[in-house]
């Protein structure tokens, strides 16, 4: 790997003004685990990364009021064993749990996640699925936004080069509400992640929530293939068809080593219908 | 604005239950630290991505990819390595069950495999064969084909809990 | 030996190199440090096919800290190419590339970040050709020739009346089938530490046949085999990638110019771009009668050897000696071609063309005992080869019968009594399946082996074997082997291998040779040292040697006894001295079994089943029963591990493993984008059937097994996929994708 500076802010201020005063040259550094592939295999070059692990600030994870809130240093590790996330938010332990392998886990932070912005990954698509949001530090106020308007394309963000992630809030799934992630794949990255949670009222979807992850450029809400199952019965085959054809015809898959465009149009209708089945039999908070 | 750390950083940490001071530039490896400056070759360089596990080392006994975290980052830290497993009597019943077990061939990513199995067993001393795989999937072998290293695990867990040999 | 209980041989003893191993303690290539040692670099080509218009290396030269820069223009008062067969392969590319990757430059400099910079220092400029990425745009009208023309080898074989004979079939069956690229991953990439010393050349290397490499690097640099050492530490993998001399020449053309030793250390990118499995197209005609008697088989074959020869001429011919599979046909035609393409050079892997040979004739065999409406397993059994049967005409008879090695198989998988499982109503896209193959491939092993043992004056003893230790436990076998035939105890034995200035000659490692054929040889060593001593202790007790009886390091006579380091110390007449046996294997072997070729057959039998989701394609392993055939295994444990080890890098090429190339350029040169088996792999039952009859050439009839446990997987999960879902995949990987397509094109009528 080329050469670079090292700055360790210890406050949130601190790393705020070290990226404005560095500019384009320097990037967020925590864990490191896709930015330092990329800057040794060339892809990405900075001169100089900003380490946010000595920010006592970007500590912290908690429930409270039925909110989980993880501060920007925390580990998938520390997000999957925490006794917090698996009493009350027992599906993000269980999809975290499934993030690479357990050396990443243990080293790259969900922070991390987030912003690197990588297409074939989880916890974005998941995270959706709860309508997280992410509080922003930069120059100016913090600033707080959902995980759609925070992954703008793949590995973009919409963070200036001076602002930073604080913390993800995850709001646990209203009254009723409950949800499941199933992902498929059989490369090192998932292919496809699935994300639903329902509310049933007298065999009716009450209301839906649908998320896809790595079929799509960024993690995606399938807002009209909600649309055509709310109020529809559980059961109704129609209803999932539609929901399929609608998130095939918005997921923009492209054809590369996952397969074909295709194939993943496919791959999407068969993952909703299941998922929406597994919501409804074992879903979880 | 934080000032730049100088181009070397001065690391105090722990190898193998030993103390260490070190000066490293940020962009080091790890797995270059130990290698070529602690002359510890037993961690191995394979996929250099974190997909393989051959380059795992246990930092605060938790397994990381010594390939990609920068050697800095182990400041404070306690550090072991497959020399300080060997080298601890109390250890050894893992890497003793590798050998009954055949659980070795070419044994080029048998040191992070052997300390990956000993971070499992720290978390979990009673792991099912499910367990074993979901947590290990991460350490790739491409000479025993995985059955004989889930057997050792197994063969170390059960030493663990019923006492370790002598 | 007719004896049937041993001491040590057949026992599954702790390999010997086992703590070495798992304390870090075992030293690779990639570990060696020479003193002044320099750090190379290799500037790879981008491009897969095209003319070297200049390369200006000025500025890399100008950066301090650099020692030197090979290019093709270095190469001087030295031969130029290298290869096994063909010397096709120029050291560093000279004038041309072939695929990318080929080094075209090479860096030499105090340390490995210098290198990397004055690398990219290194201007080339190149005059691109069209490329060709595989066989069909090779071959294709207009495609630029990578070599003189882009056929590399062409080999076939008959007998009887093909066309003849066809013309009498009641039925006639044709498929063809493709078997993709993949890589080995053995995961110490290759490496090695050069020192060019001007009358004499030392190499460490991660290589799996040192004599060999050394015998190349002589005839480059124009040295006698005395001058040249080659030392091949303990391997990180092997299974083919380090067969031959692969970077050997290029970096002890770069010491030569750095003045100095250097290493060069690959990444896994480098070594997916240095060799690779050939992939192939072949067609399998066969013609039948109703009642499945097989008649005649005609084969045609292409296989991709990629921008070098490396070790195509040998694939080309192995893969057509082992397609016809293990049946007996009257007529039988087969040809195939071996052909350049703009990719990485394929060489040598575990079974070569025995994988890609079983993909299509033991999916071919379940394809008609389809459409004839005959039970798979008797279609085989019914046409199967015997013992003593000409399997191939003009090479050694089947040595040992095969349908009773099926049978433990199947006995063993429980085929018989498997009841089909109806698919459960609530998810009727979850179909189970069974699926069998079996192969007969003619072992590559060549009887050029030697060996010798030190019988010291303690009563213990030091073997010396060429054979490299690349995993699969020759150390410890042949420690075995040495010590049943010395008489003394495991633990007096050491094993000193692959150094060519100490250990004597042998002519390589794969190829599943090294427990028949340097077995042998360190068995005959042992036994001539034992006989000596046995000499000595005639003269001892004045007697005639077959009046004693030797073991447990003694030899005793009428109540009374002496040790063996008794007997040499008197020899000697102090507390000193040595005995020496040596072991010579030829083709003329006292045995008299190493006259014909093959050396042995080696088997491989599997028998698979699985769970298809319809929906998604995807397949899951659910049992798997392989066989491992020593003959005798001398350590059971170890012959396991090699079984199971193969069928696991077979299950990566059937499920998922493939090398992408689009117009020459390599897709995939990465962990993360090539997949290879993890432990998530492992199909829930997974067991190794170990067959011992006794019906191998080697010590104690012994017979190599390393290769067989690759070559029955893939069609053996294809055939059970058709068992389970009535659609057959004739295209490896079976990915889910491709299994979707197949299932769904059938769903749809087309």
């Amino acid at each position: 790997m080329k050469p670079f500076r090292l700055y360790e802010p210890t406050t949130i201020n601190e790393t705020v003004s070290t990226l404005r005063d560095l500019g384009d040259g320097a990037k967020l550094y925590a864990g490191g685990t896709e930015l330092l592939l990329a800057m040794k295999s060339g892809l990405l070059q900075y001169d100089g990364l900003v380490n946010v692990k000595q920010v006592p600030e970007l500590d912290g994870l908690a429930v409270e009021d039925n909110v989980l809130s993880v501060g920007a240093r925390a580990t998938h590790s520390t997000v999957e064993h925490a006794d917090e996330v698996l009493s009350d938010f027992p599906l993000i332990a269980r999809v975290e749990h499934g993030v690479a392998n357990v050396r990443v886990r243990n080293v790259g932070t969900i922070a991390g996640n987030l912003c690197f912005a990588e297409p074939h990954s989880d916890p974005g698509a998941l995270l959706l699925l709860y309508e997280a949001e992410v509080d922003i530090a930069g120059p100016g106020a913090t600033r707080s936004v959902g995980i759609e308007e925070l992954v703008v394309g793949p590995y973009e963000t919409s963070l200036a080069p001076d602002e930073l992630l604080t913390q993800v809030r995850v709001k646990g799934f209203p009254e009723g509400m409950r949800g499941t992630y199933l992902k498929f794949g059989y490369h090192h990255r998932p292919t496809l992640g699935i994300g639903a949670a329902v509310r049933v009222e007298d065999g009716v979807f009450a209301d839906v929530r649908l998320t896809l992850g790595s079929v799509s450029p960024m993690p995606m809400r399938l807002r009209a293939s909600e649309d055509v199952l709310r109020g529809e019965r559980l059961d109704s085959t129609t209803a999932r068809a539609r929901a399929g054809e609608l998130a095939a015809d918005v997921c923009d898959a492209i054809d590369d080593l996952h397969g074909t465009a295709e194939y993943k149009h496919h791959l999407v209708s068969v993952f909703i219908g299941r998922a929406l089945t597994e919501a409804i039999e074992r879903g979880e908070r | 604005m934080a000032e730049a750390t100088e181009r070397r950083i001065k690391i105090a940490f722990e190898v193998n239950g030993g103390a260490v001071e070190q000066d490293v530039a940020p962009e080091v490896a790890l797995i270059d630290l130990l290698r070529d400056g602690l002359l510890l070759k037993g961690v191995k360089r394979s996929c250099d991505m974190q997909v393989c596990g051959a380059c795992t080392v246990l930092v605060d006994g938790a397994p990381v990819s010594s390939c990609t975290v920068p050697a800095f980052e182990v400041r404070g830290k306690r550090v072991l390595t497959i020399e300080g497993l060997a080298a601890d009597e109390a250890l050894t019943y893992i890497s003793d069950a590798f050998i009954d077990n055949a659980a070795l061939q070419c044994g080029f990513c048998t040191p992070g495999m052997v300390l990956a199995a000993k971070s499992l067993l720290d978390a979990n001393p009673s792991p099912t064969e499910a367990d074993i795989k979901d947590y290990m999937r991460g350490n790739i072998c491409r000479c025993t084909g995985y059955k004989k290293i889930v057997e050792a695990i197994q063969e170390a867990g059960r030493i663990a809990r019923d006492g370790a040999r002598s | 030996m007719t004896q049937q209980t041993y001491t040590t041989v057949g026992q599954p003893v702790r390999r010997i190199d086992g703590v070495d191993k798992v304390s870090g303690r075992a030293e690779f290539a990639v570990d060696v440090v020479v003193p002044g040692m320099a750090y190379g670099k290799l500037v790879p080509s981008p491009l897969p096919h095209a003319l070297i218009t200049s390369i200006d290396a000025s500025r890399a030269r100008a950066l301090p800290g650099v020692y030197a820069v090979l290019t093709g223009a270095e190469l001087v008062n030295m031969e130029t190419h290298y290869g096994s067969d063909k010397k096709d392969r120029p050291i560093v590319a000279m004038g041309k590339v072939r695929f990318q990757g080929e080094p075209v430059a090479a860096v030499a400099a105090v340390d490995l970040q210098t290198a990397e910079a004055a690398a990219e220092l290194i201007e080339v400029e190149y005059e691109e050709l069209s490329a060709a990425s595989d066989i069909a745009s090779a071959l294709a009208d207009g495609a630029v020739p990578i070599h003189d023309s882009n056929w590399c080898h062409e080999y076939g074989y008959e007998w009887g009346d093909v066309d003849e004979a066809f013309k009498g079939c009641d039925r006639i069956y044709e498929d063809t089938f493709t078997f993709p690229m993949v890589y080995h991953y053995a995961m110490e990439p290759h490496s090695c530490v050069a020192s060019f010393e001007g009358d004499r050349l030392r190499v460490w290397t991660s290589a799996q046949h040192p004599f060999l490499v050394r015998a190349e690097l002589a005839r480059i640099f124009r040295l006698q085999l005395d001058e040249v050492q080659v030392i091949v530490p303990y391997v990180g993998g092997g299974y083919g990638s380090k067969s031959y001399t692969k970077i050997e020449p290029l970096v002890m053309a770069l010491s030569r110019e750095a003045g100095r030793p250097v290493r060069l250390a690959q990444s896994v990118e480098e070594s997916m771009k240095t060799v690779r499995r050939h992939a192939a197209k072949a067609t399998v005609r066969t013609g039948v009668m109703n009642d499945g008697t097989f008649v005649a088989r005609e084969c045609l074959s292409y296989v991709d050897t990629g921008g070098y020869t490396d070790n195509g001429v040998r694939v080309t011919e192995r893969i057509s000696d082992r397609i016809v599979g293990p049946y007996m046909f009257d007529h039988v035609r087969v040809k195939s071609y071996g052909i350049y393409t703009n990719s990485t050079p394929a060489g040598s892997y575990r079974s070569i063309g025995g994988p890609q040979a079983s993909w299509a004739c033991e999916s071919a065999t379940d394809i008609i005992a389809a459409d004839l409406g005959i039970d798979p397993i008797a279609l085989r059994l019914k046409n199967l080869a015997k013992k003593g049967d000409e399997l191939r005409r003009g090479k050694r008879p089947l040595e040992g019968d095969l349908a009773p090695k099926l049978r433990l198989v199947l006995d063993e998988f429980g085929w018989d009594s498997y009841l089909p499982v109806a698919p459960d109503p609530a998810h009727p896209n979850i179909k189970r399946g069974i699926g069998f193959a079996a192969s007969v491939t003619n072992s590559g092993a060549s009887p050029t082996s030697t060996s010798l043992v030190r019988f010291h004056a303690d009563g213990s003893a030091t073997v010396y074997i060429g054979t490299t230790e690349i995993g699969q436990g020759s150390r410890s076998a042949m420690a075995q082997v040495a010590a049943e035939e010395l008489r003394i105890p495991l633990e007096s034995i050491k094993v000193i291998g692959s150094d060519t200035d100490v250990v004597p000659y042998d002519r390589s490692t794969g190829s599943s040779r090294s427990t028949t054929l340097m077995g042998l040889a360190v068995h005959d060593a042992a036994v001539d040292v034992r006989e000596q001593l046995m000499q000595l202790a005639a003269g001892h007790f004045e007697t005639f040697a077959d009046q004693l009886e030797a073991s447990a390091g003694q030899v005793s006579f009428k109540g009374e006894s002496i040790t063996f380091g008794g007997l040499v110390r008197e020899m000697f007449g102090g507390s000193g001295g040595e005995l020496m046996g040596r072991g010579y294997v030829t083709s003329n072997h006292a045995s008299g079994m190493l006259h014909d070729d093959p050396v042995f057959w080696e088997v491989s039998i599997g028998a698979a089943e699985v769970e298809v989701d319809e929906d998604t394609g995807a397949v899951r392993l659910l049992r798997y029963v392989s066989a491992a055939d020593p003959g005798k295994a001398i350590n059971p444990k170890q012959v396991e591990g090699q079984d199971e080890g193969a069928a696991m890098q077979a299950i990566g090429h059937t499920m998922f493993e493939e090398m992408l190339f689009e117009d020459g350029q390599f897709l995939n040169p990465n962990l993360v984008d090539y997949r290879v088996p993890t432990f998530m792999d492992l199909p829930d039952e997974f067991e190794t059937v170990l067959i011992e009859f006794g019906d191998g050439p080697g010590p104690y009839g012994s017979k190599g097994v390393g290769e067989g446990g690759i070559v029955a997987v893939a069609p053996a999960i294809a055939n059970a996929i058709f068992n389970a879902t009535g659609v057959r995949v004739r295209d490896l990987p079976l990915t889910p994708e491709r299994v979707w397509r197949a299932i769904d094109a059938a769903r749809r009528g087309s």
